[in-house]
């Protein structure tokens, strides 16, 4: 998968640069805007990384100016912590919005998620044995049908659109509950563990993994 | 110094202009007096030229020539006219009947050679005057060579004009003298005035930040001007304030966990024997490292509210809708960590305001309880309204905090008794209590008797746009 990374700062690109390698991923970087907005227009990237604060051409205007050209998905890594600076931000075409500073996982988590996006029109979809019918509000797991509250279906939905891809807690907070601060509380944990009890209720196979440092990922194999 | 400044004052300039103003229009007024008077004297002279010249010519006309220069001597021997007013030696009418010969036959003045008509005749004074004598006259023909002149001083005409004229410059020194004084008094009071608010100035600028203007109490503009420049020192001196206090604060605050985090370290320095050891403390360095900066965040998000820039894109927010997700939202936590949460919420209930933030306000108060109550504290969530205005509500029947902690809760980095060991940065309620203010909400702690209720009170918002998206 190749990435471009335009980032000013050269201690956190070589680092990003390092750990993305480590993942086997290939990172082009790019300092400023403007050698950015050649080479995302030019070349052929799996996802951008496009940092908000840029020497030569603001992140704004630079996802803008792919936007005109291109659909590969985009996520900014911005200090701009403003609600205002959010919505900005996504509505001048970025897909994602990642807050300085913050995890590597996170970052990752989120690319992956960002690249593999399921065609949202599916009206069912599928992990292993669990099946989710998103007209008629069905879940079944084996065939056995699962009753879940609104808020524990939006979840295993969202867990579903991206199986087998480790999804951090900040993610679920912003997908599923549109949640855009951090909780004190172990909020996330305590939903996860009610839709584990319900999924896992007649099956001994954990179909929700707990990633360490991370969060959580839905198996295919269950 | 002094003068100098008075003369560059405003209202001096203002008063002077006005002495120019005045002048020009009685400069124009007199114009107009003197034209009309000099109109008239000149139609009074003409007339009684012609009434002279009229008599003359009834007589030439009744009697002949004779009877003619007899008129004319009659009426310049007149004792009343040669008694003329203002020049005794000098007569004012002025008659003569001459031939084309040159020869005068009867009057008081020598061969004018007179051809009909108006003329006016400028002799010298036979006192030697360095002005000549002016007479206003008309020749008449008499029939045959004979011409008549009949001619009139005219140095009345004139002495009334000096007069006028003397009069004029009179008013025009009064006008004068009266504008500059009105112009110093004028002047010095409005400099009395600004050297008030220039010393207030300099004296902030000093340093002596409570310095105000003082206010004459007589509701002017200059009390207008002084009332809104004392409230916008009073509003910085507040915000400076603070400033100081949340720089304080923070230092003060964030030593706690930098210490924390370093002995942490060192303690990893000196004491770890594997990389399981160090891998822990990493590990814990940087949780710390996540509170540190979560403290920040907190920081900035309620320095953002407080700068008020979120009002502008305020909307209609569906209150119960959002205080039923946060109920959804917290009710399994709740239940597992044994802080049963129930709800009371009127539904269709809507304000005016930022959904974000309303989420978040209602959120760290609710988080708030779960933290800072026993276990087995129940936690009630309650939308109503009470005494005209939306009240949102979520009390506990802990333990509660006495009167004195309620008033410091929505302080910075304040955190209760009980609470410094828990989890969170002191900073939730002092979120809080910014996003209610942005709301022009008010954040009432009370006494929940026993435990503590933490409401917003909201103003009603005007009906028209709220109608649809309640519920």
């Amino acid at each position: 998968m190749r990435l471009l990374l335009t980032e000013d700062d050269a201690e956190l690109a070589r680092s990003l640069i390092a750990r993305f390698r480590d993942q086997g991923y290939e990172v082009v970087h790019m300092p400023d805007g403007i050698q950015g907005l050649r080479a995302a227009t030019e070349g052929d990237f799996d996802a951008i990384i496009v940092d908000r604060m840029l020497p030569g051409m603001e992140g704004l205007e630079l996802v803008k100016a792919v936007r005109l050209k291109k659909a590969t998905p985009i996520i900014y890594l911005t200090t701009m912590s403003g609600i205002d600076d959010r919505v900005r931000g996504l509505e001048a075409g970025g897909d994602d919005y990642l807050i300085k500073p913050f995890a590597f996982e996170e970052l990752l988590a989120r690319i992956r998620v960002m690249v593999r996006r399921q065609a949202p029109a599916a009206s069912r979809l599928y992990a292993g044995a669990i099946e989710m019918d998103l007209v008629a509000r069905r879940v079944t797991r084996r065939g056995r049908p699962i009753e879940l509250l609104p808020q524990e279906f939006r979840l295993l939905e969202y867990l579903l659109r991206n199986v087998d891809r480790a999804v951090t807690r900040r993610m679920l907070l912003e997908n599923v509950w549109d949640i855009h601060f951090d909780p004190h509380t172990s909020v996330v944990e305590s939903h996860i563990s009610r839709l584990r009890a319900r999924l896992n209720a007649h099956c001994d196979i954990d179909a929700i993994q707990t990633v360490r440092g991370t969060g959580y990922r839905l198996l295919a194999a269950n | 110094m002094r003068q100098t400044r008075i003369l560059k004052a405003e209202s001096f300039r203002l008063a002077a202009l006005f002495a120019v103003l005045f002048l020009a229009l009685t400069a124009v007024l007199i114009g107009t007096v003197l034209w009309i008077v000099a109109g008239t004297e000149r139609d009074t002279l003409v007339s009684a030229n012609e009434s002279d010249i009229a008599t003359v010519m009834n007589g030439l006309r009744a009697e002949g020539l004779g009877e003619a220069i007899e008129v004319v001597q009659q009426r310049l021997g007149t004792p009343a006219r040669a008694a003329a007013p203002r020049h005794r030696f000098l007569p004012d009418t002025y008659m003569v009947i001459e031939d084309a010969a040159g020869r005068v036959l009867a009057g008081n003045l020598p061969y004018v050679r007179c051809e009909p008509g108006t003329f006016t005749l400028a002799r010298p004074w036979p006192g030697g005057h360095h002005h000549p004598q002016m007479l206003l006259g008309r020749c008449a023909a008499l029939g045959g060579a004979l011409t008549l002149y009949v001619g009139r001083d005219t140095a009345a005409m004139y002495f009334t004009r000096q007069r006028i004229l003397h009069a004029f410059g009179w008013v025009a020194l009064g006008t004068c003298a009266f504008s500059i004084l009105a112009g110093l008094f004028l002047g010095r009071r409005f400099m009395a005035q600004v050297d008030a608010v220039t010393r207030t100035c300099e004296r902030v600028i000093a340093g002596q930040l409570n310095d105000r203007i003082p206010l004459r109490g007589r509701g002017d503009e200059w009390d207008r001007l002084a009332r809104a420049i004392n409230e916008m020192l009073d509003r910085i001196s507040a915000l400076l304030e603070n400033l100081q206090q949340v720089s304080s604060d923070v230092a003060h605050d964030l030593r706690t966990p930098l210490t924390r985090l370093r002995n942490r370290l060192e303690t990893a320095r000196d004491h770890s024997t594997g990389i399981t050891d160090y891998a822990a403390a990493i590990g814990q360095a940087l949780e710390d490292t996540d509170r540190l900066l979560s403290m920040f965040a907190a920081l900035l998000r309620i320095s953002q509210i407080e700068a008020g820039t979120r009002v502008r894109s305020f909307a209609p927010v569906a209150l119960s809708e959002l205080l039923e997700r946060l109920y959804q939202f917290y009710l399994p936590v709740a239940e597992d960590c044994g802080r049963p949460l129930s709800r009371e919420l009127r539904a269709g209930i809507s304000v005016r305001g930022d959904q974000e933030l309303l989420m978040q306000l209602f959120s760290n108060v609710i988080e708030n309880a779960l933290h800072h109550t026993p276990v087995g504290t129940h936690i009630g969530l309650e939308l109503g309204s009470a005494g005209g205005r939306i009240v949102a509500s979520v009390r506990d029947d802990g333990p509660g905090v006495t009167d004195e902690e309620r008033q410091k809760l929505t302080r910075r980095f304040y955190r209760g008794s009980g609470s410094r060991t828990a989890e969170g940065h002191g900073l939730g309620l002092s979120l809080v209590a910014a996003i209610a203010q942005l709301h022009g909400a008010q954040l009432l702690l009370s006494d929940a008797g026993p435990g503590l209720s933490v409401a917003v009170a909201f103003v009603p918002q005007p009906p028209p746009d709220s109608a649809g998206l309640s519920g």
